[in-house]
């Protein structure tokens, strides 16, 4: 159970488990308890599984320390040493708050991680069922390069909500009595999190202060005794330490106010045309006397002011996130100079708040589906489309109105040499040739593969050369070997090929033999390659995958540098092969090599 | 779509028409035909903008000789320019039908805060600076005054227009606020002269109250417009109140002193042209003899300050003698001013009618009425004389010779009330005489005799009979419409009483009781907890919402609510609550949900929709009555009930109920959109209060939804809320509440539609 290479962080003694006496381990990746003058561990928790601690009040006789697992279940622990019973428990609950924090994180993510990818890839999935399940590959391995892989492009498809705040969370932290004349607050982890969250004054105060200057605890005292937090209170005028955070919200309400808002028709400063002057009205009773309002009165006015403060807070912290991410975008779309292009097309926002004021939706005839908008952060990428890395001389448009212009001008100086074309019969006659069922068009009867083999056989194949390109995949992201790790890796990889080749492929082409051999020669062709394909892999992928070998072979190129042209890769097979021979002759020497 | 409307050809831009909408054509059209006035309730969201530009453009085209103009009124800036989007909608269906350029002018015309494109002078924040700026770079003499001295700073874009601009007037097109200024920019024209100019033979206007209700702009803006033109105030449930406000004017000691500096700037500057340039004086002295108006050929640009009397009430006869020189009129001026400030200087309240105090200011004095009377003529001459370019300084002066032109011009339907301390902070001396107007009449008679249709419109007018009679005119057609409704999309529902069954009620004995406040708060917080998206709560004023905030917060009851919404609260500064809004809108945008605690008679609860999921729900702490004891509103109802047989609960109420139904209406704005609406007084579920709602909200209050206690409330909400949560298609609607051509011809459709107009 246990393995010798865990270190123990700390050992208490005289812990107390199910009334029975012993010793709590702490070690790197669990908590563990033994029984006095036992040598094994009748209890074991790995961090990752546990949710939560508590720990029992401070005024209580018993010091206790609970752990809750995922599972819900509980243990408890009870320190019983009389003289530092107190710090033993202290120092475990420490340690287990820096601890678990980061398994928690990990697990979490990578399981659920995990787990998203597979439901959201059907393919995956059934990759997975084929290569994991099935034992070819261990888990791990298949993961090992997916989740990386994943991680570079999470950007995109991994945009994840973020979750918000609560806006009662300061609710959640109702002082208690604690039955001395003193106030209790209890503060989580969450807590803490969202007020720094929501207000990053307070965060900062926190940074500059916490531990140099005082103590978590004293930090927080203050944090709850200050006028800050009871907004209703009137400051005093004593210096304290929030009063600062007070001024930055001050002030970062007077910039929000001050910035207006964006939507004009909720804008109730321009609401009325034409103010009456001063003086006129019934009502404009005169304000001039600022200093009339009551002590209340005040006291009421901020605490409005307030509850508008923390509901903006709280609504920007939720948005917070996403900002910077959107600034880096913009930032990488504003190389190429024309990335507002998009704005371009909208219209002021004015106008079509306007415009949806004033629709009726159910008056108007609906006119066929509602279109989206296109917005394109790079025009000139839409009009042009992809473009091959290495591709000819740009064509500037100057180029294609050129030659566009050409053509025209050729089209319009065309002549017909009407003594040069087709005699009638013989044009009927190309186009009955051409016609289905013509002359021309009789081959193409039997190639319809797709409706002689059952759709289960077909799905079958489909995933064993899913499964196998996966495996090739593995296979050859180990070159170039030069670690004895992917030395490792490659050999490895091959006895799992041969070991999808035995069980997976060769049962697959005896059945298909079996059930379609006598009655469908193409099929067998078809299997035969196949067979040969589990031998000499590289080969077959090159006809049938070519997009993925010009990758590979690119990745070869650039490894080995071969001075190969892309385009001609593209162009002739004949290249194609060469290049493929002589990679396959390294990789043979390459895993002769290896032990 | 194109209609028939009793023989009248009606383009009408969309393919489907409510039923309430043909309804209001008909009712519009009758009420043209008679060349009346009419008072017409249609719900909000069943597009009456619409109904009623195509209704009034058609039948301008019809009969051109008939109505020449449509002067379309509105509240707010973002209402005038909805309408001219409206109004483009439209137009761009005419041309679409006929094929041809329509030969058409519409113009939206805004203060020049909205106008102004110069550089300069657009920057500034507030109206007043803008005005003030713009005349010292266009009145006439700073013009005149540039060929001696190129060193003036005139405004380009004014010189412009004025060298070119009249010549080639605007002829067709709709031109929005942001149109006008494009239009203005690139042909380097003032947009608000350019606009100003335009209205005179535009076929459409579209602007705010104050161009016809305030004398003091009408007279300027709105004087030459045509007599055979049709007047629309749409959103009118509050008219009268813009009447009196117009007319009425507050005098503290700060005006006073501010008076005083202006007087003695006045002095100093005609001691100083008295030396240097003694004709000029001299010239106006003969001008005033001969009479005011021939003095006035003025220039568009100098009539900054105008009279605030009615234009019929402008006498015609010379400035009398004792204030026909300058100095005599500053030495007149200055004993206005003591008498003033004697006035001020009181320890109790006085009340008095205006003869009371000519009465008074003749014998203390020796003020007489007749020079008075030209008190506010005599100043703006005297400024003009004067060559001062900075005329918003004048504004304290301006105010007292205007307050005193109005107190000796109107005997009746005004009083004088001078309060020397605040009621709540009677220690604090803070003295303030009150010029009220209490006949709403008055301002908007002009408008009514000179025009020959005037359409008054809202979606809350209820009760329609109340307005003739404050406004004393004679409506042709009075017609409160229903709403059409393939589902019963809003959801009025009255609580009573709490859980504990303690009623629950804003009236003055109980609303401090903490067992009301805390049932309020329990209503907010289940209602928060079942609600979609957005919850508007109005109160009944800025204080009790303060108070009432206050104690849910001491009760967490505020904290209990956080859990499922966020909260923002209205405040008492615009751009704060602006700010407010707009978080409250992106709260609800992201899915979060929010509450927006607000105010009846606010701003919110006047100028802001909360459309679909910006407002789910509405809740109506308490019944808004205004706050009874100031002695102007006492004052206002004797006056009504002496004048007007209305008794003075019977417009409390009234007044009450618009303003409630105008803050549970913000949340329907159209037949797919549906709301809550809650509320929450016992009052509410008497009849006297609940008939006085609009017929559309009315209808759907049912006997079982009277004085419900929260737990009852919260189960038919629920309940509500999921059925209308259901998809609602067009076909739903079709033949119930949305017609097609065919359908409408039909001739049951039409005995059905009959029903709909309520006359009164």
């Amino acid at each position: 159970m246990t393995t010798s290479s865990e270190d123990v962080l700390l050992a208490i003694k005289r812990v107390r488990q199910k009334k029975q006496d012993g010793i709590l381990f702490l070690m790197a990746e669990r908590i563990a308890w033994t029984p006095e003058g036992k040598d094994r561990f009748t209890v074991s928790h790995l961090y990752a599984d546990i949710r939560c601690q508590k720990i029992s009040p401070d005024g209580k006789a018993k010091i206790q320390l609970q752990l809750v697992l995922h599972t819900g279940e509980t243990t408890n622990f009870h320190f019983t040493n009389e003289s530092s019973a107190l710090k033993d428990r202290d120092a475990v609950k420490d340690l287990l708050q820096q601890l678990l924090p980061k398994f928690k994180r990990k697990t979490n993510k990578e399981l659920e991680e995990k787990n998203r990818m597979l439901q959201e890839d059907p393919l995956l999935f059934q990759l997975y069922k084929d290569l994991v399940v099935s034992q070819v590959i261990s888990a791990e391995e298949f993961w090992a390069n997916r989740l990386s892989l994943n991680s570079v492009d999470s950007s995109l498809p991994n945009h994840k909500q973020e979750v918000g705040i609560s806006a009662a969370f300061l609710a959640d932290v109702r002082p208690q009595t604690d039955g001395c004349n003193g106030l209790r607050y209890n503060l989580t982890s969450d807590i803490i999190e969202s007020i720094f969250r929501t207000y990053p004054a307070v965060k900062q105060k926190y940074a500059e202060n916490v531990p140099h200057n005082m103590t978590e605890k004293e930090f927080w005292t203050r944090f709850f005794q200050s006028h800050y937090f009871h907004r209703d209170r009137i400051s005093m005028g004593v210096q304290d330490l929030f009063s600062e955070c007070a001024k930055l919200d001050d002030k970062g309400l007077k910039t929000m106010v001050g910035q207006g808002v964006k939507n004009p028709l909720i804008d109730l400063t321009s609401l009325d045309d034409q103010t009456l002057d001063e003086g006129y009205g019934v009502s404009s009773a005169p304000s001039s006397s600022g200093c009339t309002k009551s002590v209340k009165e005040t006291s009421n006015t901020a605490i409005i002011k307030r509850f508008n403060l923390h509901s903006a807070m709280v609504l920007a912290a939720g948005l917070r996130k996403h900002e910077p991410q959107n600034e880096q975008n913009s930032e990488t779309s504003s190389t190429d100079g024309n990335s507002r292009d998009s704005d371009f097309f909208q219209p002021p926002l004015k106008k079509v708040k306007l415009q949806e004021a004033i629709e009726y939706q159910d008056l108007k005839q609906e006119n066929g589906k509602k279109t989206i908008a296109l917005t394109l952060k790079k025009s000139e990428r839409y009009s042009h489309g992809p473009v091959p890395v290495q591709s000819q001389p740009y064509t500037t448009s100057q180029d294609i109105i050129n030659s566009v212009n050409y053509i025209k001008h050729e089209m319009d100086n065309y002549t017909p040499h009407l003594n040069h074309v087709l005699s009638s019969s013989a044009a009927s006659s190309a186009i009955t040739a051409l016609s289905p069922g013509g002359l021309l068009m009789q081959g193409g009867a039997h190639q319809a593969i797709n409706q002689m083999v059952p759709n289960d056989i077909q799905s079958e194949l489909k995933h064993l050369y899913v499964a196998a390109g996966e495996l090739l995949r593995h296979f050859w992201s180990c070159f170039p070997v030069n670690s004895p790790f992917l030395e490792e890796k490659v050999v490895k990889m091959k006895s799992n090929l041969e070991r999808f080749h035995s069980s997976k492929l060769r049962p697959f082409q005896e059945k298909v033999q079996r059930q379609y051999l006598s009655t469908n020669r193409i099929c067998m062709i078809k299997f035969e390659n196949f067979g040969q394909w589990g031998l000499n892999d590289a080969n077959l992928t090159g006809q049938k995958q070519p997009k993925q070998l010009v990758s590979k072979v690119q990745y070869l190129k650039i490894k080995e540098g071969e001075g190969l042209r892309n385009v001609d890769l593209l162009r002739s097979p004949k290249h194609l092969n060469s290049a493929l021979r002589k990679r396959n002759s390294t990789i043979l020497e390459m895993s002769a090599n290896a032990p | 779509m194109k209609l028939n409307i009793d023989g009248l050809l009606v383009y009408f831009p969309y393919d489907y028409i409510y039923p309430e909408q043909y309804s209001y054509m008909l009712e519009l059209k009758r009420t043209l035909d008679a060349k009346g006035h009419g008072v017409l309730e249609m719900p909000s969201g069943t597009g009456k903008t619409i109904s009623l530009l195509s209704l009034i453009v058609a039948y301008q085209k019809a009969y051109p000789l008939d109505v020449t103009k449509l002067i379309y009124c509105s509240r707010t800036v973002p209402e005038i320019e909805k309408v001219v989007e409206e109004l483009k909608k439209l137009m761009e269906f005419y041309e679409k039908m006929t094929g041809e350029k329509q030969n058409f002018l519409a113009l939206a015309l805004s203060s020049r805060k909205n106008l102004c494109v110069h550089p300069e002078v657009s920057s500034l924040r507030f109206g007043k600076d803008v005005d003030g700026k713009c005349h010292s770079m266009t009145a006439s003499y700073i013009r005149s005054r540039k060929q001696q001295n190129p060193g003036v700073q005139l405004c380009r874009f004014y010189e412009e227009f004025e060298a070119l601009g009249r010549q080639v007037p605007l002829t067709a097109g709709i031109f929005n606020l942001d149109d006008l200024k494009a239009f203005g920019r690139q042909k380097g024209w003032c947009p608000y002269f350019l606009a100003r100019y335009s209205i005179l033979h535009a076929n459409i206007v579209i602007y705010s109250y104050h161009y016809l209700l305030d004398p003091k702009i009408a007279d300027l803006v709105s004087k030459e417009l045509a007599k055979k033109s049709v007047i629309v105030f749409d959103e009118a449930h509050n008219i009268d109140n813009v009447c009196i406000d117009s007319m009425s004017v507050n005098i503290t000691r700060r005006t006073l002193d501010r008076t005083q500096s202006n007087i003695e700037t006045l002095q100093s500057t005609i001691q100083k042209i008295k030396e240097t340039d003694a004709a000029k004086l001299r010239e106006e002295y003969s001008q005033l003899v001969q009479g005011l108006k021939e003095a006035n050929v003025a220039r568009e640009t100098d009539v900054y300050l105008s009279n605030p009397v009615l234009p019929d009430e402008i006498l015609q006869e010379a400035v009398p003698g004792s204030i026909r020189t300058a100095e005599h009129f500053v030495g007149f001026l200055k004993r206005l001013l003591e008498y003033l400030k004697s006035r001020l200087r009181i320890q109790h309240v006085v009340q008095e009618s205006p003869p009371q105090f000519l009465k008074d200011i003749y014998e203390k004095v020796c003020i007489d009425r007749k020079p008075l009377r030209f008190c506010s003529e005599r100043l703006r001459s005297l400024l003009r004389t004067l060559e001062i370019a900075d005329i918003a300084d004048f504004s304290a002066v301006t105010l007292i010779s205007n307050f005193a032109t109005l107190v000796s011009t109107y005997s009746k339907g005004f009083t004088i009330i001078i309060e020397p301390f605040e009621d709540k902070t009677p220690t604090i001396a803070n003295p303030v005489l009150h010029f009220s107007c209490m006949d709403s009449s008055i301002a908007i008679k002009p408008v009514f005799e000179r025009f020959q249709s005037v359409v008054i419109t809202s979606g809350t007018l209820s009760p329609l009979d109340i307005y003739p009679k404050i406004l004393d005119f004679h409506p042709v057609t009075m017609a409160s419409f229903t709403m059409t409704l393939a589902r019963t999309c809003l959801c009025p529902l009255i609580v009573g009483r709490g859980n504990d069954q303690v009623a629950i009620s804003s009236k003055f004995e109980t609303r401090e009781d903490i067992a009301v406040i805390r049932n309020y708060g329990n209503l907010l917080s289940e209602m928060s907890a079942i609600v979609p998206d957005g919850i508007v709560a109005f109160f009944t004023s800025y204080q009790y919402m303060e108070n009432i905030v206050a104690s849910w917060y001491e009760q967490g009851i505020l904290e209990n609510i956080q859990r499922n919404k966020l909260i923002f609260i209205e405040t008492q500064d615009a751009a704060e609550t602006s700010m407010a809004l707009e978080k409250y809108q992106e709260a609800c945008e992201n899915g979060r949900g929010a509450i927006l605690l607000s105010v009846a008679r606010g701003k919110v609860s006047e100028g802001i929709d909360f459309v679909h999921h910006f407002g789910r729900a509405v809740i109506m702490f308490g019944v808004p009555y205004v706050y009874t004891q100031s002695r102007i509103l006492k004052a206002r109802l004797e006056y009504l009930r002496d004048q007007f047989q209305i008794r003075e609960n019977d417009f409390l109420t009234f007044d009450a109920m618009r303003h409630a139904a105008q803050c549970v209406g913000r949340v329907i704005r159209g037949k797919t959109d549906y709301g809550l609406m809650i509320f929450a007084d016992k009052r509410y579920s008497r009849s006297d209060k609940r008939g006085k709602l609009p017929r559309w909200i009315q209808e759907h209050i049912s006997d079982g939804s009277l004085n419900l206690t929260i737990d009852e409330t919260v189960q038919l909400s629920k309940h509500f809320l999921r059925e209308m949560a259901q998809p609602f298609r067009k076909e739903d609607q079709l033949g119930l509440s949305l017609l097609t051509l065919e359908q409408l011809q039909s001739e049951e459709m039409l005995k059905k539609i009959t029903q709909i107009a309520h006359q009164v």
